[in-house]
This record gives structure tokens, sequence and C-alpha cells, in this order.
């Protein structure tokens, strides 16, 4: 008899259908995963029958040979509280700030009907899930940890009650690629130790290949594909599940066609960057120590590594969009002055797209007015007309049609936004594009396509690409050269193949071991 | 934490000092003195009273005085209370206003925080929006008018309770005038509480301790108020600060005796040591109560506790 | 017409009668009637009735929601010019500068400000300059701080650095991508702010310190209808009612505005 069984599964919210015949079921020590885009409903057929949100659930949801459908929502509340865990996205928030770890551990463990577990008890607890220091973190309130370490303590926390069934959405979107890894292979020990039924939400089908027995891949509430992972992601059936994997880049990828490098372009020499500590304290926080890049014509160079290792930074410093205490940047051989200093010319060579494409557009401002920004101002000799023009052909380069032009941010979808401010980055003709993360906050198959215009511009405009990215399969897609950064400083670079095939740095070995999974 | 609440208090000396100098320079340079009243004097009287409160004096020295004297607790004699030193009018009045602004806070909070939970329990339902308009209502009822209207309604009309006047130790007197004074304030923190909690409600810690199969009542008791109430804790500063502003309609209309009254007495009469005490005492008041205010949202919100 | 716009259109209608009607009426606010004293409502000739003196209430009322109301306004533009000029370069300079700018701020919040409005009308006389100064002066600290947390959110926003990349002088990102990114929250302010000056004018008014004859504001008609009220009720009632309805309408459509702009 199965732990969690679903057949026939409806959910509506507010009359709406959002997800329609659903079916999987979930066996003991098992890993089934829901994957899907935003939207796809992945979320709702977890959290429905268990009362967890707005929807109605109807059909049919055995736990066990208990129907869930039908429920009241007190026995319901029972019934998850007994025998099963949750962890939720982001543990930023997951946890409650004016709770110490220990009392929200504590309180957890108690659902389960057991008693208060000693201090022993718990202090095990959390070292089994791999936290440090666990006599301390007792004691300590969530904001003190780590993204990494705060959802280890939810995972703790959701098994504490020895439940059957763990449900997990979305339980590594928020970490680095590392981190990413590790909870993974935690969560798979814990299936192995306990015969813990686990139940995977995900859009990223990468982070869960390799992890998952099963996969039920959902689009628009309905079922499209599903069955044993292998055989799934190796032959997909459906055109979604082809797309899906197709779209999905892997390390193990075939190298992809890259265009011709030319001249040196850029280079970055000795660059510093600290920021002023807030509070009473003298003592800058140092972002970046000592890095140096560069660049060719018509070259893509990847800054990888995880968050708070100065990639950003780094690359704000040499695009001039960002403080820098010291070091220079040559274009060309001269060296750039201060923004202030800098020439039309210049100030047009490098241009940013960044990660939230809504959050880049003026909400106040339409798309053409957008996209015209630059040529304002750094082509003033244009006229009206010629504006216009130019204004036009780029959103034909980017695949957005003409009234697109008339449209404001919030019409966009991110996809589309996302062409608009490369448009934007395109029409003051750069040489060379900074991409801060320009796909991580786009759907698999959006950020797919959005990766295929960038490899077309790469061909058709000789452009020079400063990748910024923590996903090393996608470097690998577009770029001839990756630079591993770590603490502020370049620790490893290379060509893409050779770093890839024999890193030597042990964060790099790291990064690549996440990445294959 | 006790970093910031130092730095409150660092700041919060040049803030009274600057009060100080800044009341004293202005009663100074007001047209006319306390006895440009009913009968002109003659000079040497003039002179002599003029000597006696130190009148004559250069303004800077005047102000070092002044700030000298208060230091050691004396705020100098009431020019228009005459058989009073301002000391001793604000050991009759203040009692007599913290408890009208005590009490008053203390309803504000129990109403207000009350009503805004159970509104924000039943968002969306008619429960939350009559508790909303409601408190929407009671927001923009000025105590000025409220107060009248409450002696017409309860002392004249119904002769339930008592118009005007204080006796000590008579709580049917305090009714009235603490309810009018208590109700805009109760209004601004319903509204404030519902909108912290619906807010709590929708946070991932809150959907946490749900799935975890808590009953809702312990979701919110734990897990959801204590966020909840922190824009109500930031609120309690500028709230102390028009209680004290309200007491003194409240004490005008109902004939009490507190230190609002004197002041604007004080005020139109141009008694400045009465004027200037008071100023300086409320001033430090209200800066006490915003290191309250701080400590509470400490205590809220851990975050907040971090250096 | 939406819900949001009805308390919107209530104060508008309040406001034009308050400006229209008086000169229609065959009594002014301040000529006595000695005929008709402490008249009812409905008397003739007078349709809210007179007041202890004579005076007809009814275009006292609309007089002095003209007065309030011009006050009111006069007095949040005068917060809102300085709050949005202060808080917006408080938060674009950021480092000493927002540090300086904000600590005085936050000093003269913690001020009795009420205490030191009555001084300065006490001293410099009562001239409605120093009303509208007065309180403007009370209510800049909130809106600048509203400002200044709003500019320091949009800083960080990609869009403020593409325009940056995109070759905009400061200047020119303030006036076209701050600024109006900052006007609606800034408009919200305003209209939650008049009902607060309307509520500090009337009050000096109460206590005798703010509006002066031969002008009359609902502050004082409050009073002097207070100091009648069991002999003539109307005479507290109506006016109360107009100010307490203008304040309400306005708390409404500050708050739904404030809303829908920060979803």
């Amino acid at each position: 008899m199965s732990i969690y069984a679903v057949d026939g599964l409806d959910v509506r919210i507010d009359g709406k259908v959002v997800v329609e015949d659903v079916h999987f079921t979930v066996e003991a020590g098992q890993c089934v995963a829901l994957v899907g885009e935003s939207g796809s409903g992945k979320s709702q057929s977890c959290l429905a029958p268990f009362g967890l949100s707005p929807g109605i659930a109807s059909g049919s949801a055995l736990f066990g040979e208990t129907e869930l459908i039908g429920m009241s929502a007190s026995t319901l509340r029972h019934l998850r509280g007994r025998d099963v865990g949750f962890v939720f996205q982001h543990p930023l928030t997951a946890l409650t700030p004016h709770l110490t770890i220990g009392i929200q551990l504590s309180e957890a463990w108690q659902r389960g009907g057991a008693p208060a577990p000693s201090r022993g008890d718990m202090i095990t607890a959390l070292e089994r899930v791999g936290l440090d220091e666990p006599d301390n973190r007792l004691d300590q309130f969530p904001h003190r940890l780590s993204g990494g370490q705060r959802q280890r303590a939810l995972i703790a926390m959701a098994i504490a009650h020895k439940p059957k069934l763990l449900i997990a959405d979305e339980p590594t979107s928020a970490l680095d690629a590392s981190l990413r890894t590790e909870i993974m292979l935690l969560l798979d020990s814990l299936r192995r130790e306990d015969g813990l039924a686990l139940l995977l939400v995900s859009h990223d089908l990468a982070a869960v290949a390799g992890h998952a027995d099963q996969l039920v891949m959902l689009r628009d509430g309905q079922v499209e594909e599903s069955g044993p992972a292998d055989r799934l992601l190796a032959t997909p059936q459906s055109a979604y599940g082809r797309d899906l994997v197709a779209a999905t880049p892997k390390l193990t990828d075939p190298p992809p066609n890259l265009p011709e490098t030319g001249a040196r372009l850029m280079a970055a020499e000795n660059i510093h960057v600290s920021f002023p500590r807030p509070g009473w304290r003298r003592e800058r926080l140092r972002a970046v120590a000592d890095a140096s890049l560069t660049l060719h014509e018509g070259e893509a160079l990847a800054l990888v590594g995880g968050s708070g290792s100065g990639k950003s930074t780094l690359a704000r410093a040499i695009a001039r969009l960002g403080p820098k205490d010291a070091g220079l940047v040559r274009w060309r051989g001269e060296t750039l002055p201060e923004r202030k200093h800098m020439s039309r010319r210049h100030r047009s060579l490098i241009q940013p797209v960044f990660q939230d494409p809504t959050a880049s557009l003026d909400p106040q401002w339409r798309v053409s007015d957008i996209i015209a920004e630059p040529l304002r101002h750094l082509r003033p000799d244009l006229a009206e007309p010629a504006r216009a023009g130019l204004v036009r052909q780029v959103l034909q380069e980017v695949d957005l049609p003409d009234d697109f032009a008339n449209r404001f941010p919030r019409e966009l979808s991110g996809g589309q936004a996302q062409r608009v401010a490369i448009a934007r980055a395109l029409v003051s003709e750069p040489e060379m594009l900074l991409l801060d993360e320009a796909t991580s906050a786009l759907d698999v198959l959006v950020a797919g396509r959005v990766l295929d215009l960038l490899e077309r511009l790469q061909h058709e405009r000789n452009l020079a690409l400063l990748f910024i990215t923590h996903d090393l399969a996608v470097a690998k897609r577009l770029c001839h050269r990756i630079a591993v950064m770590e603490a502020g400083e370049i620790i490893e670079e290379g060509s893409t193949q050779q770093i890839i095939a024999a890193p030597t740095h042990p964060v790099t070995q790291k990064l690549i071991a996440a990445s294959r999974a | 934490m006790r970093a910031l609440l130092l730095r409150r208090l660092l700041t919060a000396i040049p803030t009274l000092l600057g009060v100080v100098i800044l009341s004293f320079v202005l009663m100074r340079l007001a047209p006319g003195g306390p006895f440009d009243g009913e009968r002109a004097l003659d000079e040497d009287t003039r002179a002599a009273l003029d000597a006696a409160y130190g009148l004559d004096l250069p303004l800077g020295e005047q102000i070092i005085l002044y700030i000298g004297r208060i230091l050691s607790g004396d705020f100098g004699p009431s020019l228009v209370y005459q058989d009073f030193t301002v000391s001793e009018l604000i050991a009759q009045g203040l009692p007599n206003s913290l408890t009208i602004g005590g009490l008053a806070l203390l309803l504000a909070c129990t109403l207000g925080i009350g009503g805004g939970v159970w509104a924000a329990v039943r968002a969306g339902r008619w429960q939350d929006e009559a508790i909303m308009g409601t408190a929407t209502l009671l927001t923009a009822l000025p105590v000025f008018v409220t107060g009248p209207l409450f002696v017409l309604m309860f002392a004249l009309g119904l002769g339930w309770l008592p118009v005007s006047g204080w006796e000590a130790g008579s709580p049917s007197h305090l009714i009235l005038p603490v309810v009018a004074l208590a109700l805009p304030f109760a209004g601004a923190i319903a509204k404030l509480t519902r909108a912290g909690l619906a807010r709590a409600l929708n946070e991932d810690h809150v959907r946490t301790a749900r799935a975890r199969g808590l009953a809702e009542r312990q979701v919110i008791a734990r897990h959801a108020l204590r966020p909840a109430l922190v824009p109500v804790a930031s609120y309690l500063g500028p709230a102390a600060a028009g209680l004290l502003t309200g007491a003194v309609i409240v004490e005008t209309v109902f004939a009490l005796p507190g230190l609002g009254r004197y002041f604007v007495q004080g005020a139109l009469n141009r008694d400045y040591p009465l004027v200037l005490g008071v100023v300086t005492l409320y001033a430090g008041l209200i800066i006490l109560f915003n290191l309250v205010a701080d400590i509470l949202y400490g205590w809220l919100d851990p975050r907040m506790r971090a250096e | 017409m939406t819900r949001s716009r009805l308390p919107l259109l209530i104060v508008a209608i309040i406001a034009i009668a308050a400006l229209i009607v008086p000169p229609l009426l065959p009594w002014t606010h301040s000529a006595i009637d000695w005929d008709a004293v402490r008249a009812p409502l409905f008397a003739p000739g007078h349709l809210f009735g007179t007041d202890t003196v004579g005076r007809d209430l009814l275009a006292r009322t609309l007089v002095g929601t003209r007065v309030t109301l011009a006050v009111a306004l006069a007095a949040a533009l005068v917060a809102l010019v300085i709050g949005t000029v202060w808080g917006a370069i408080a938060g674009w300079y950021g480092g000493k500068v927002d540090e300086a700018m904000m600590r005085l701020v936050d000093g003269l919040y913690a001020l009795p400000f009420m205490f030191v409005v009555i001084l300065l009308m006490v001293v410099f006389g009562r001239s409605i300059i120093l009303v509208f100064i007065g309180i403007g002066a009370v209510e800049w600290l909130t809106m600048a701080r509203v400002v200044r947390g709003q500019v320091i959110a949009l800083k960080e926003r990609p869009f403020v650095i593409a325009a940056e990349a995109a070759g905009a002088p400061s200047s020119r990102i303030l006036t076209g991508h701050i600024l109006p990114n900052v006007a609606g929250v800034a408009l919200a302010y305003l209209l939650l702010t008049v009902p607060q000056v309307v509520m500090v004018e009337s009050f000096l008014s109460f206590l005798g310190l703010g509006v002066q004859e031969p002008l009359t504001s609902l502050g004082i008609l409050v009073k002097e209808g207070a100091d009648d009220m069991d002999l003539q009720p109307h005479a507290l009632l109506i006016p109360g009612g107009v100010l307490v309805l203008i304040i309400i309408c306005l708390t409404i459509a500050g708050e739904r505005l404030r809303d829908r702009l920060s979803r």
C-alpha cells in the first residue's frame, strides 16, 4: 500500500480550475518530483489536498487508507501535524523571527503527540541534518543563520515528529548551486534511513534529476507526461517534455558553436572594491580584492561564483556603474576615466542587462521611451525620426512585434520584459554586454529562448559578453572562458572546456559537482 | 540594542536643550511681558519686579541661569498663579494629566488591538468592514468635538455622569474625558493592528506553523501577533505626543485640574516660567516614551536587537 | 464612479458649496440679525438658525468651511514641498548628508510640536500666515520620511542603474525616473495630511489661538457651539458634523490611494 496516492485530482480557486485530473503515487522511501513552470499548478496539487492553499480539491487523495478530500479542516490539521512534514521555498522567511530555533523545533517535535524533547534529543536532530554548532543554534534566532543553515533547520523541524511523508515545495530554488546538492543529498539520505516518502515540487528539472525516482511533468494544471525519471529524461515522449529537457542546459551537452574572438577589447587590472560597514565599526567590508580580467572582441566570459562572492560588484565596477576603490580598466589599450569624465562614445561601450526584468524597466515609461533613453543621452545627434527608426529596428532584432512599443512594463511577461531590457542595451551599439544573472529569474523554457536570442546576437553583432551566473551549465552554453570567484577573489580562470573537464580549485570542483547532478 | 538606546539618549539631550533654548528665546522675544497687564506700573516697581524675576539680565545669562536651575528641579515661580512655584503646579497638575493620559492609552490599546485582531481574523467579512469603518470614523473625531458631544449626550441629556470638574477618588468624573481622549487613538491602533496582522497571517513563517498542524488560535498567538504589533509599537511615540496634546483639550472642556490647562492659561497670560517648564517637561516625557517604544519594538522583533 | 472617488466627490461638493453659496445668501457670516437671536433650525431666513449673537449659522458654517479648507490645503502644500525636497535630497545623496538631515527630522519628531506652535502663536500674534507656517512645519516631517524611504528604495532598482548606463545625468534621473514614481505616494500622503492639518487648525481655533475675528473657522464654530450646547445643540452638531465628514472623506481617499500604490 502506497503512502500517498492521488487520482483524478482537481483543484479550483474561486471557481477557476487550476489543476485538472492529476495523478501520481508515492511509496515509502521513494521520491516523486512534480516539475513544471510557474502557473503549472504543481504547488497547488500538493498543498490543496492538505488544506494549505485557498484552492478546493476534489477527486481522490489517499493518505494510506484515509481519504483526504472532504475531510474537515481540523481533522486535516491533526493529520498534517502527525504524519506529514512540509518544507517550503524561502528559508529566509519560513522561520518565525521572534522565536529561537530550539523553541520552534520543540514545537514541531510535539506535534506527533510525543512529549517535549530534551535538549540532547534536539541536538542530535540538528546534527542529523548537518547543522553545525547545534548546541548554540538552539538558542539563536533565525536571522543569525545563513540560508543553507536555515533550510537544514527547517528540514529538521519537518521530520521532528517522524512523519511518513515529506512534501518539499521548491526546497532548493533560493539556494546556491553547491548548497542545492547538499540539501538534495540530505533528503536522499533521510529517505534511505527512515523510509520517508518524498514529494518534491520544482521548476528546475536539473535540480531533481538524479534524485527523483518518478517524474510528473505539469503544464497549465494538467499532466503532460509522467513516469520513471531516468526514462523520461533520456527519451521524453511528449512535445512539452522534449522542450523542457532540451531547454535545461546540462554540463554533458555537446560544446556549442561559439563565434571567433578577435583582438583584446577590455582589460581590468587589480580592481579593489570595499563598502563601509553600517554602524559604529570603522573597518570596511571587502567585496572585491585585486581582481583582473580580460575580454576580447566577440568573446563571452562567464563570471561564476556563489552569492556574496563579489561577481556583481566586480562587473559593475568594470562597467563604471558601481564604486571602485582602486584598479584600472583599459579599453583597447587606453585607460577609461571616471564615469563623469567619460565621453558619450565611451559610455555606450558597455551596457547592462539585469536579473529582474520587471524591476529594470521604469513602470511609468512606455517601452519605446525606455528603449530610446540611451539614444537621447548618448546619440543627441539623432533626430526624432531616426531615433524611432532605430527603436523599431532593435525591437525586431529581439523578436518583439512593433505594437509592443506603446506598452507599459506591467503589460509584459517576464520574458518579454527581458527582451525589452536587451533591446535597450543594444540600441546604442555597444561592443560589450554585461549580463547580471539575466536568465536566473525566468522560467526554464523562457530562459532557454532568451539564451537562444543572446547566442544569435553574439554571432550577428560580434558582441563581447560578460555573463554573471551561478549556473555553470548556462555558462557552458554561451561562453568561451570561465572565471570563478570566491570571497572577492578570482580563484580560477580558463577556457570553458578546461575548467569543466579538469577544475583545480576545490571551490570550482564543488560547483562542477553541483551542476553535474 | 544597548547601543541603540544609548544613541537615543545621547540625541535626546541636545533635543531637550534645543527645546529649552528655543522656547526661552521665543518667550523673551514676545512683545510685552507678564506685567503689561491691566494696570500700568510705575518705573521703580517695574524695575524691582524685573530684577526679582531676573528679567533684566542679558539673554544668554538668563538661559544659563535657567538651565542651571532646572537641573536642580527649580523651574521658578509662576508669574500668574503667584502663590505657587512652577514645580508645585507641575506636582499638582502632572499626576492628573498622566492619569487621564495613561488610562486613555490603556483603553485605546485594549480596544484598538482587540478590535484589530478580531477584524483581521475575520478579514473580508462583514465584521472586518464594520470594525474598520468604525475605526476610520473614530480617527476622524477630534477630541474637541466628542468632548462637548459626550457632555451633551451623557451628562446633560441622560444625566448619567457629571458634567465636569474633578473630585479626587471619584472615577465617574474620569469616564467621559478618558473615553473621549482614547477613541481616536483606539481607531488608529485598530487599523494598524488589523493591517499588521493581516499581513503577518500571509507570511511564510505562519504558513510553516499552519503546515505543522497548529490550531489557528495558537498560530496567531505564538507566531503572528508579535510581528503584527510592530507598527503599533512604532506608533506609540507619536501617540504619546498626541495624547498629551489631546489632554489639553479634554482638561479644558471638562474643567479638570491638569497640566495642559495650566499650560494654555500660562501661554495666554505670558507666564514664562510655567510655559517653559511645561514644554521642557513634555519634551522629556515624549523622549522617554519613544525610548520605551523602541524597547518594545526590540522585544517584538529580535532582528532589531542586533547592533 | 468608483468607490474610491466618492469621498473626494463629497469633499469637492462641500468645498464648492462653501465657495459659491455665501454670496447668494441674504445674511453674511458676521452680520447680526437683532430680531433673531438664538433662532432654531429652519427659522425664517435662517436655515440653520442663528448663534448667541444673532449671526446666521448657515453662512458662518460655509465661510468657516472655506477658511478651514483653505488653511488646510495651503499648509498641506507647504508640508508637501518642504518634505518632498528634504526627503528626496536626503534619500538620493545618502551617506553623511542623509544622516545629518534625518537626524534633524528625528530630533524634531520628538518635540511636543503642538506646544511650540502654541508658543509661536502667543509670541507672534495670531496671524493666519503663522497658522499656515506653524502647521506646515509640523507636518513636513512625516512627508520627508515617506519620500526619503521611497527614494532610497527606488535608487537601488535596476532601472535607475540602467538609466545611468544610458548616460542620463543625476538631475535627469531624479526628475524623469525618481520623482514620477514618488509622486503617487506623495499624493496619497498629501490627502492624509490635509485632515491632520484640519484637526490642528480647528484645535488651535478652539483654544482661541488660531483664526481670528472677523474670520471664522470650523474650530471656532465648534467652540461657540460647545459653549452654548445645552440650549442649541445643533450649533455644535452642524459644524462638528461637517468637520468630521471632511476629515473622514479625505482620510478614506488618501488611504485607498496609498493602498493601491503599495501593491
